[in-house]
């Protein structure tokens, strides 16, 4: 036991692990968010055009 | 403009609460294993997304086969909406798993038979994404969609076989493992609650990022056809 070495120090690749894993999903919710808001902006111009043609 | 159900809203807030939750048990309550040291703490999250992207792909090879026996269009948007949340969390268990493997394997890829099925299996999916795409008609789309995300579930079993059937230094977390497996170790008590506790907080997120992207699939199908009505006039 006197000569058992500690574990590995691995925090880096631990902490790059859970930057991709974060940063993946981040970016996913946030192009679900900006879709939307692309489709947002897209049915209000529909809105408009629907208006003039009335 | 449709207004976001009051249950999608309390499941966003009670996804969100139990990712809290998961990160902290993961991240400081779960003990430090004893040889690998941090880095296996990566091995919550990086099976918990396997499983996302495994169930994502099943989901869109079932729902596929009801799209087929039924013809109704709402199944291939269940589909499209599974495949990309399976995509996405397929390229994150793939990434995290190559992460792992440095400092335990001494190296970013080898050509193991689990890495080397999952990678296939990703592209797979990815050719999916791609090959919709290029067919305009949406019976037609929606028809190879549902046959192609059928046959490519094949994938997904043999990915998940692959570390059982062939010779594999990937290590098996539930029983036991070959021999030559690197990076093998018996999970304590707490590390089983943080297991689990991690495949259900994935669950739990798949489900409402699919719940989202279902919705957006319908908003922009409707806005496709308001465009094309609003050009034809």
């Amino acid at each position: 036991m006197i000569f058992q070495e500690g574990p590995a120090d691995t925090l880096n690749y631990m902490i790059a692990g859970y930057a991709v894993i974060l940063g993946a999903i981040g970016l996913y919710i946030v192009n679900i968010i900006l879709r939307f808001r692309n489709l947002r902006q897209d049915e209000a111009l529909l809105d408009e055009i629907d208006a003039e043609h009335a | 403009m449709e207004h976001k159900p009051k249950a999608l809203t309390v499941l966003n807030w009670l996804t969100g609460a139990v990712f809290v939750v998961a990160l902290y048990i993961v991240l400081i309550w779960a003990p430090q294993e004893a040889i690998m040291g941090d880095v296996q703490r990566v091995f919550y999250f990086h099976v918990s997304a396997g499983w996302v992207g495994a169930l994502a792909f099943l989901v869109t090879a079932i729902v596929g086969g009801i799209y087929l026996a039924r013809g109704e269009q709402r199944w291939d948007r269940v589909a499209q909406a599974s495949v990309e949340i399976g995509v996405v969390f397929a390229f994150i268990n793939i990434v995290t798993g190559s992460i792992w493997a440095r400092p335990i394997w001494n190296t970013w890829w080898t050509w193991d038979p689990r890495l080397v099925t999952a990678t296939i299996m990703e592209l797979i999916y990815i050719a999916y994404m791609m090959l919709r795409r290029g067919i305009e008609d949406p019976d037609r789309r929606a028809r190879f969609g549902a046959v192609y995300s059928i046959v490519g579930f094949i994938s997904v079993p043999l990915t998940f076989l692959s570390i059982r059937i062939f010779r594999t230094i990937h290590p098996i977390v539930v029983g036991s493992s070959d021999p030559a497996a690197l990076g093998a170790f018996d999970m304590t008590v707490d590390m089983r609650v943080a297991f689990f506790f991690s495949l259900f907080t994935f669950t739990l997120l798949y489900i409402t990022l699919l719940w989202h992207r279902l919705r957006l699939q319908v908003k922009m199908e409707k806005i496709e056809e308001r465009k094309l009505r609003a050009l034809s006039s």
